[in-house]
């Protein structure tokens, strides 16, 4: 017994060091597309506690694995190891503990999908359609309808989602959300964008041939230029 | 001996006799009703109907049961065919458990050997950005290809190991019913030739998911995958439903439910999803092919059939996703339970020690098997369904990683202590920890809403689901094969090779698993034929190529194994009755197996993995009398 206490001290120093090296290996490979989003901030802090949390449980079975591979290795003899078929306490221990991770980070996740799907009374509403393989824009306010979204920074966005044909799925990875589009209803997704410049819209739900190049263009510009885009559109439509 | 001697071949032909009369009627009806004769979409459906039972009547999977509506008695025959060579027992109908397990594990390698040429191919047009070779059609439906052949496969792993296992490990002469086990068997052959066909008639072009409304509109070749998942369905079903009446009925003296081999009750937890999941995906496939074939707009909102049918509109695609996950939820337990325990059987084998916590990982089986039931819905979270259904299924989905835990925990205690030897199959099993670790605990991630918006349908989840099924099918099934290979042809494999061929694959799935989440969280979508090559700031093509060379070392692997077991079946050294030290029943007897596996009843004396416990037996074929 004495000898398996050294033995979990060193396990225990060796999971630490590498819960810290599984979290840099995953944090560089794992490289996120940039923010464009206020709600990209939260989910993004969630996506790292995740990621802390994959590093140590990796840590922990791994580095227990290896090291009982090492130290209790058989060295060339036949014999047995010990006789002991299991520890009720630590499996109630092993059991417990991870219902409160599972409850805390199912917590975590509720209160901050209740936040993200929050109607807004002063959000700025776009319809999109998704055809194969293309989106159309309409705004309802002017009634024009463009082939890329163009969008004013700093605004809570709400894009009602629809579909022509099959499904499809709203997605631009800067924004983080999606919401697939539903032939014959209405689904929607709420953000708002923060960050002047352009992105592409990529469909994500498998539609057919060209599902991969269903992509489309979206600008979020300044409020000015938006002012300014929105009467151009105007006087479009009134040719 | 002319070819026809042989089942398989017999069957095939009756499988192609079965389409044309299929399509033969279709014709027929329709020229009764004043139809154009001719067209395609019924009689490729009426055909593929026809097809399989064409199969299974010329195969002779089904005379038995004709012969007893004729009142003539039929029984079963013991040992190979009397007026033919003996191995060609393997290609045709046998009712010996032990022949029908490596019918199935033959024929699921086979189809992962077809399913992986076939992911070799796609993945090397990724190996680039732009579209070098494949076109976009091709492309859609071969990963959908790759996807429905790998499940058959896995179906297929599954059924060999526990067909040719769970009798000898409890002891029993054979299944329950041998003649529903060789019928469980051969629906899978026309099953799949009618999968492999539809490539040739279109393809299909949905993705394994096969989600409405674009099911419902692509070519004919979904016919065929339909009715062919549909036949590798009934297998299932009376495939599980004779495991568990073998598990619960023919257990030896004894052998109280907590003294099984410890497979046998993930076999046990596996049939039971099987049993009562595998009707949803039959009913959500069978629906789709009605409303293709009949125009009955069961997912179609609102009439977009039109012309082919007044019978439309007021169908709903989201329902099509509650059925089809429903079983497909749970099946990916299917797929790994039985590994999970084939891992926790070899465990204590090779660690010389007895397995830590039994009970609990026994039980750990059944809670996943039962909790998987309700969490189908975190497949659906941006499917557009209720917002409020999401916060119940992502408790439920986060709620399985405890069983999960448990295991894990419990196998680290298994080796904890031990005396710890590193042979070719304890070496798979470490690797299926190794990995399907990484395939757990990229699960929460996706379980938690925010964090999947980003990720749901991004190449992580690619990434996700290829480690929990090498981790939890395809290492443990090689260990299994290594393992037992000794036991059903009484030759060991080359043990260097063996190590080669792990020391190849599990890094080369190291990099592949990490590079394809990788990629998705750069942005890239699951299922696209090109991909942005600026994604990732520029890095993402370096992880491709990664990606792909990784798995072509995988499948180099993969060759490797096959070849060694292909030289040594024959004519390796013999290996002796019980070269792992086993407790096991089946290592009790002699290598190969004779055709009655025990030769008297099995006696429980002990526990299944008293390891290190001298003197202590588990089960003796004398009685406890005699001794
Ligand atoms: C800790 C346990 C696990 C959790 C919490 C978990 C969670 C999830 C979630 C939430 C998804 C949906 C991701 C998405 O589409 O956005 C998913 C996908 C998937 N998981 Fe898991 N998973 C776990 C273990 C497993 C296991 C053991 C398997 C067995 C093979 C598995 C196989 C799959 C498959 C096949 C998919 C993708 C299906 C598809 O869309 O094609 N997962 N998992
Ligand atoms: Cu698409
Ligand atoms: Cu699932």
């Amino acid at each position: 017994m004495a000898n398996n206490r050294r033995h979990f001290i060193i396990a225990s120093v060796l999971i630490v060091i590498s819960t810290v090296l599984v979290y840099w290996i995953l944090d560089s490979v794992l490289l996120k597309p940039a923010a464009a989003v206020v709600e990209a901030g939260p989910i993004d802090e969630m996506f790292d506690q995740h990621i802390w949390l994959i590093a140590f449980l990796f840590a922990l079975v791994a580095v227990f694995m290896c090291y009982a591979l090492i130290v209790f290795r058989a060295r060339g003899d036949e014999g047995d190891g010990e006789h002991i078929h299991g520890n009720g306490t630590l499996e109630i221990v092993w059991t417990v503990v991870p219902c409160f991770v599972v409850v805390y980070f199912a917590w975590y996740a509720t209160t901050m999908l209740i936040d993200l799907t929050r109607p807004n009374p002063n959000e700025y509403v776009v319809v999109a359609e998704g055809r194969q393989w293309s989106w159309l824009f309409t705004y309802p306010e002017s009634g024009a309808v463009t082939p890329e979204l163009v969008l004013p920074v700093d605004t809570p966005v709400r894009v009602d989602l629809t579909s022509d044909d099959v499904l499809h799925n709203f997605w631009v990875p800067e924004f983080r959300v999606k919401q697939d589009t539903v032939p014959g209803k209405i689904t929607n997704v709420r953000f708002t964008p923060n960050v002047i410049g352009e992105y592409v819209l990529r469909c994500a739900e498998l539609c057919g041939t060209n599902h991969s190049g269903m992509l489309a263009t979206v600008r979020v510009v300044s409020a000015e230029e938006f002012k300014l885009w929105q009467s151009e559109q105007l006087a479009q439509l009134q040719q | 001996m002319s070819l026809f001697t042989l089942g398989l071949a017999r069957g095939l032909f009756g499988q192609v006799l079965g389409m044309v009369v299929g399509m033969l009627l279709t014709c027929g009806v329709r020229i009764l009703l004043g139809w154009e004769a001719w067209a395609a979409e019924p009689a490729w459906t009426v055909g593929s109907v026809c097809s399989i039972i064409g199969f299974l009547l010329a195969v002779g999977a089904l005379d038995d049961w004709l012969q007893w509506t004729k009142g003539v008695a039929t029984p079963i025959h013991h040992g190979p065919p009397v007026d033919k060579p003996a191995w060609t027992r393997y290609f045709s109908v046998d009712y010996n458990h032990k022949v029908i397990g490596v019918q199935y594990t033959v024929w699921g390698i086979l189809l992962l050997m077809v399913g992986g040429t076939v992911a070799m191919i796609f993945r090397t047009e990724l190996a680039r950005s732009g579209l070098q070779f494949l076109g976009l059609d091709l492309y859609n439906s071969f990963i959908g290809m790759h996807g429905m052949i790998m499940i058959f496969a896995i179906l297929l792993g599954v059924g060999g190991m526990a067909n040719y296992l769970v009798p000898l490990m409890i002891g029993a002469e054979d299944m329950a019913f041998p003649r529903l086990n060789a019928l469980g068997f051969w629906f899978n052959v026309p099953g799949s030739v009618l999968l492999l066909v539809s490539i040739f008639i279109g393809g299909w072009d949905a993705g394994w998911t096969a989600y409405p409304p674009l099911s419902a509109r692509g070519p004919i070749g979904y016919q065929l995958f339909f009715l062919g998942v549909f036949a590798i369905g009934l297998s299932s079903i009376v495939g599980s439903l004779n495991l568990l009446v073998t598990l619960l009925r023919m257990r030896p003296a004894g052998m109280s439910l907590f003294r099984m081999p410890i497979f046998c009750w993930a076999v046990f937890a596996t049939s039971l999803i099987q049993l009562t999941a595998t009707q949803l995906i039959g009913t959500s496939f069978l629906m789709v092919s009605v409303q293709r074939a009949l125009g009955m707009g069961f997912f179609d909102p609102r009439g977009i059939l039109g012309e082919v049918s007044p019978m439309v509109g007021g169908g709903d695609p989201v329902l099509f996703q509650h059925l089809f996950w429903f079983y497909s939820h749970p099946a990916v337990y299917i797929f790994v339970l039985p590994g999970l325990g084939i891992v926790s059987e070899l465990l204590p084998v090779f660690s010389r020690k007895p397995l830590f916590g039994y009970k609990w990982i026994a039980l750990s089986s059944m809670a996943i098997a039962i909790v998987g039931f309700i969490v189908w819905g975190h497949h659906m979270f941006v499917s557009g369904y209720n917002d409020i259904l999401r916060i119940p299924f992502m408790y439920a989905t986060l709620l399985v990683a405890i069983p999960t835990g448990v295991k894990f925990f419990s196998w680290l205690g298994t080796m904890w202590g031990g005396k710890i030897h590193f042979d070719t199959p304890m070496l798979f099993v470490l690797g299926a920890i190794s990995v399907f670790l990484i395939g757990g605990l990229t699960g929460p991630i996706l379980a938690t809403v925010p964090t999947d918006l980003p990720l749901h349908d991004s190449y992580f989840v690619v990434g996700h689901f290829h480690a929990t099924m090498f981790g939890g099918f395809v290492f443990p099934f090689f260990a299994a094969l290594y393992y037992w290979f000794p036991k059903v042809t009484g030759r060991m494999y080359n043990e260097t090779l063996g190590k080669i061929h792990f020391y190849i694959m599990t890094p080369a799935f190291w990099v592949q698993t990490l590079g394809q989440m990788g990629v998705g969280v750069m942005g890239m979508r699951r299922r696209i034929a090109d991909y942005d090559p600026t994604l990732g700031q520029g890095q993402i093509e370096n992880w491709q190529l990664a990606v792909t060379i990784a798995g072509f070392a995988i499948a180099f692997g993969v060759m490797l194994m096959l070849w060694n077991f292909f030289q040594n079946a024959e004519v390796g050294v013999a290996a002796g009755d019980n070269p792992w030290r086993s407790r096991s029943p089946e290592w009790q007897i002699p290598s190969p197996i004779p055709e009655h596996s025990f030769p008297a009843p099995l006696h429980v004396v002990g526990e299944p993995y008293d390891y290190g416990l001298a003197d202590s037996g588990y089960v003796t074929t004398a009685s406890p009398g005699d001794d």
